[in-house]
């Protein structure tokens, strides 16, 4: 029965199947696991907008920290100084950071490799220093606080009490959602194709008729306000800030795409969730031997980067290639005439 | 006006290691076609040793020189260990993809730059170090009269544009840099001329390695160095690479001068803080105006 | 002598070099003929290492060789002046020449500066623009660097690719008699891919035809070019 459904429609039953299932596990688990399944969703995004960009069109960009601080700085001056709804504020930075996208875009489109890495490296240190200098606006390093607000009334007579951490997750899980379904659609659709073409022969792309200029500034657009929603969510966790965003984000968001696969939905979630539960895994594994603080410290540290080197050389694929690997192998022993 | 000369020599011997840096970029470059994000970070693993071995005692330009060392052999090691892992798998799905096969080296040497700064981090972290001047820091005087200069970067200047004259003689006029511009520019007519390729290319990051040690122990100032103290100076070091063109090296030496000017001057007149907004500005603006550096070759820029 | 023995090479799932066999003998000229995409170049390419066959044996000096890495090669005695006269532009005609000199600086240091005189002897018009870019030659030139470059490294075999490619037939001759001169005088083997059959059988002394990566016909030359019927379905003319 699955199998009769259109793409669209299988895409909408992943992204409802994902609601439903997030929503149960946030309700059952205590808050400090309600906690880091928000931040997750949140960097989910933050991870598809890397995996839209420069997995789908292969522009390597390490400005999604910038990106997400525009999004996230959105957010909060159109919330504290329009007085404007979360749930409107989110979308409409989208908007403000797909704009940046489109500038960032613009300029991208004529780099290729190492000059667009740099450039979007030194875009990604000078924007936090930009909200410094205007102070007034930007609330210098402290910041601009934003309010998530209470969960409204009909939802608790419902679910009943709804810690602060769950409503985290509710608040990012509708955003997480639709980016899934989105991008799930981007991945199969038509313009997936064109831009995968980009990604691996322009010159052959551009000869098929694909405007190579025009493609890769739309990517960036679209990536741009996923990381626009990101960094929104982000600083819905209570603090918009130039500390909020460093380049360490980016390089975070880069790892998790790497880690988990970079050229799909699947890798996108598992790469989140390594971002996300590695420092607590590492500390588990790391106990029994009772290192000095120093050492653990910089455990995490060392681990996300020799995972990473490893990752790049051993299997540039990712976890999510291996699985998919795994799944066709699977597939071809049980009907090997059965092949696409 | 004493603001002004002040400013002048700042920017000349802070250029000069933007220089050293920008020249250890493009000898990668030129040699494995990756920009090494990672180069800082060796040369601050470099300056940490260096820093250790002063504390424990030993002569000033034995620890220098140990630095030197440390750097190179970190080089060879990440073009051995990593790199050429890299290079073998460079037919397969992701990495035959030209756009990815620019990318993946970049993120490579992001990570080895994260692991060196935590292993850094783990060994050092919590102490106070500093790589002290060999030389007066003071500012100099010629009779009655304080130049705007100081011995230290008089020195400083003196050791880069010697590392350059050496670095451009060796490329030039030995065999063995006949060997690595050849295989820089063309590395299958090398291996069929009988050159090791591979043995040449981790030279080349060894002189690299070590280049790079030396600017992050001529920049160290004497107080404090951290695992992430040297990351401005690789992203001045790789604009400058840029602006001067990535496949030139007189153009990383012009690139790097002139980029020590102009944080000189900003630093002096105006807030320290724009200097970010003032590299991406210029950044930009190269790349707009002449995309492939003052002095690089047209097709360098990899359309 | 150089023995190939069922060399298969692919590409992808592209078979480009498909079970082919024959043998060059020491001190002759054997050419391997055939259209574009017959798969000459790629045998040429797997002889000097830069390929590895998916199957077969090459034997040189009764050694084998296949997968060997392409410096190792060189430093067996087999030097490759390539398609297109891959000279390097940028470096100078001394510094291309020299180049192939380089790995026997240690070995053999004296003869390198004979081995390079010998290449200007042979090419006075190298000589005359020695210290010139190389990308500034004439096509003709470039062919001439690009063999003396070969040939400063004292090989026991040539392998010549297509050295006539979008040359002036003056220049494809005095090319040719100078290659040919070397074979008789020295000793040279040489092996010698060309689309130009007609030139190359003329001073061939053994002729492999190669179609569609599969060998069609391995004889001497004079009955290959004496054979009509061949020369009139893989050769068109």
């Amino acid at each position: 029965m699955f199998k009769k459904l259109s793409t669209t429609q299988r895409n909408l039953a992943l992204a409802l199947f994902f609601l439903v299932a997030i929503f149960l596990l946030g309700h059952f688990v205590g808050p400090y696991n309600q906690n880091q399944i928000a931040v997750a969703l949140t960097l989910f995004v933050g991870v598809l907008s890397i995996n839209i960009l420069t997995g789908l069109s292969g522009q390597l960009s390490l400005g999604q920290s910038a990106l997400m601080a525009i999004g996230g700085y959105s957010c909060g001056l159109i919330m504290t100084k329009l007085h404007i709804s979360m749930w409107l504020a989110i979308p409409l930075s989208a908007i403000s950071a797909g704009l940046a996208g489109l500038l960032l875009g613009a300029v991208a489109a004529k780099l290729s490799g190492p000059y667009l890495a740099g450039t979007t490296l030194v875009l990604a240190l000078a924007l936090p220093t930009v909200a410094n200098k205007f102070e007034s606006i930007f609330g210098g390093e402290s910041g601009i606080s934003i309010d998530t607000g209470t969960p409204p009334s009909w939802l608790i007579s419902i679910l009943g009490d709804i810690s602060f951490e769950e409503w985290q997750i509710l608040v990012t899980l509708p955003f997480a959602v639709l980016a899934l379904y989105v991008s799930a659609n981007l991945f199969s659709s038509r313009s997936g194709r064109s831009w995968r073409a980009v990604r691996d022969h322009e010159s052959a792309a551009s000869l098929m008729g694909i405007n190579v200029a025009r493609t890769k500034v739309l990517v960036f657009i679209i990536s741009s306000a996923f990381a626009g929603i990101a960094g929104a969510l982000y600083g819905l966790r209570g603090l918009v800030g130039t500390s909020v965003y460093p380049i360490a984000l980016s390089l975070s968001l880069l790892t998790g795409s790497i880690l988990g696969g970079m050229r799909s939905l699947l890798g996108a979630g598992i790469g989140s969730v390594v971002i996300v539960f590695l420092p607590d895994w590492i500390g588990k594994l790391a106990s029994p031997f009772h290192f000095p603080d120093q050492v653990t410290n910089y455990l995490p540290g060392l681990a996300t980067g020799l995972l990473l080197v490893l990752t790049v050389v051993i299997n540039p694929g990712g976890i999510a290639s291996s699985v998919y690997a795994l799944l066709a192998h699977l597939r071809s022993k049980k009907s090997p005439v059965d092949r696409k | 006006m004493q603001t002004f000369l002040n400013a002048l020599f700042t920017g000349g011997s802070r250029g000069a290691i933007y220089a050293l840096v920008a020249l250890g970029l493009v000898l990668v470059w030129r040699g494995a076609g990756l920009i090494n994000f990672a180069q800082m970070g060796q040369a601050m693993f470099s300056a940490y040793v260096a820093s250790t071995l002063i504390t424990k005692g030993f002569n000033y330009w034995v620890a220098f020189f140990a630095a030197l060392i440390v750097g190179a052999i970190l080089g060879a090691a990440i073009d051995i260990l990593v790199i050429r892992p890299l290079k073998k798998k460079s037919g397969t799905a992701i990495l035959g993809s030209p756009s990815m096969r620019d990318a993946i080296p970049v993120i490579a040497s992001l990570g080895i730059l994260g692991i060196l700064q935590s292993v850094a981090g783990m060994i050092w972290a919590g102490s106070e170090r500093g790589f002290p001047a060999p030389v007066s820091t003071v500012a100099l005087k010629v009779g009655t009269n304080t130049m705007p200069f100081t011995f230290f970067d008089l020195f400083t200047i003196g050791v880069v544009i010697l590392i350059l004259i050496a670095t451009s003689l060796f490329l030039s006029r030995t065999s063995v840099g006949l060997a690595m511009r050849a295989s820089a520019l063309n590395s299958e007519v090398a291996r069929l001329s009988g050159i090791r390729t591979r043995s040449i290319r981790t030279l080349g990051w060894i002189i690299s390695g070590a280049v790079a040690s030396v600017a992050g122990l001529l920049v160290t100032p004497a107080t404090n160095i951290s695992p992430s103290s040297l990351d401005l100076i690789l992203i001045i070091g790789f604009t400058a690479c840029v602006i001067g063109g990535l496949d030139s090296l007189l153009g990383a030496v012009v690139g790097g001068f002139l980029l020590g000017f102009v944080i000189a001057f900003i630093s002096a007149y105006d807030l320290p803080e724009d200097i970010f907004i003032a590299i991406f500005l210029i950044l930009i603006g190269i790349m707009y105006v002449r995309p492939q550096g003052l002095f690089g070759s047209q097709v360098s820029r990899r359309v | 002598m150089l023995q190939i023995k069922n060399i298969s090479v692919a590409y992808d799932s592209v078979q480009a070099v498909d079970q082919i066999s024959f043998t060059a003998e020491k001190g002759r000229i054997t050419t391997v003929i055939g259209a574009n995409g017959a798969g000459k170049t790629t045998l040429l390419r797997t002889i000097s290492g830069l390929i590895t066959p998916k199957s077969g044996i090459i034997t040189w000096s009764g050694r084998e060789i296949q997968g060997m890495r392409a410096e190792n090669i060189v430093r067996a005695g087999i030097a490759q002046a390539p398609e297109g006269h891959s000279v390097i532009a940028e470096l100078t005609v001394e510094e291309n020449i020299r180049m192939g000199a380089l790995f026997r600086l240690r070995t053999n240091r004296a003869d390198v500066s004979t081995a390079i005189a010998e290449c200007y002897e042979l090419f006075p018009r190298l000589h005359e623009r020695k210290s010139q870019k190389a990308g500034t030659l004439s096509g003709g030139e470039r062919q001439m660097l690009a063999i003396s470059r070969a040939l400063v490294s004292r090989p026991e075999l040539l392998l010549l690719d297509e050295p006539s490619l979008g040359l002036a037939p003056l220049i494809v001759e005095q090319i040719i008699d100078t290659v040919s001169i070397l074979c008789r005088e020295k000793g040279l083997t040489v092996l010698l891919v060309e689309q130009n059959a007609n030139t190359a059988l003329a001073i061939a002394d053994h002729g492999v035809l190669l179609a569609l990566g599969k060998v069609v016909a391995d004889m001497p030359a004079a009955q290959l070019r004496a054979d009509e019927s061949l020369r009139a379905a893989y050769l068109g003319y």
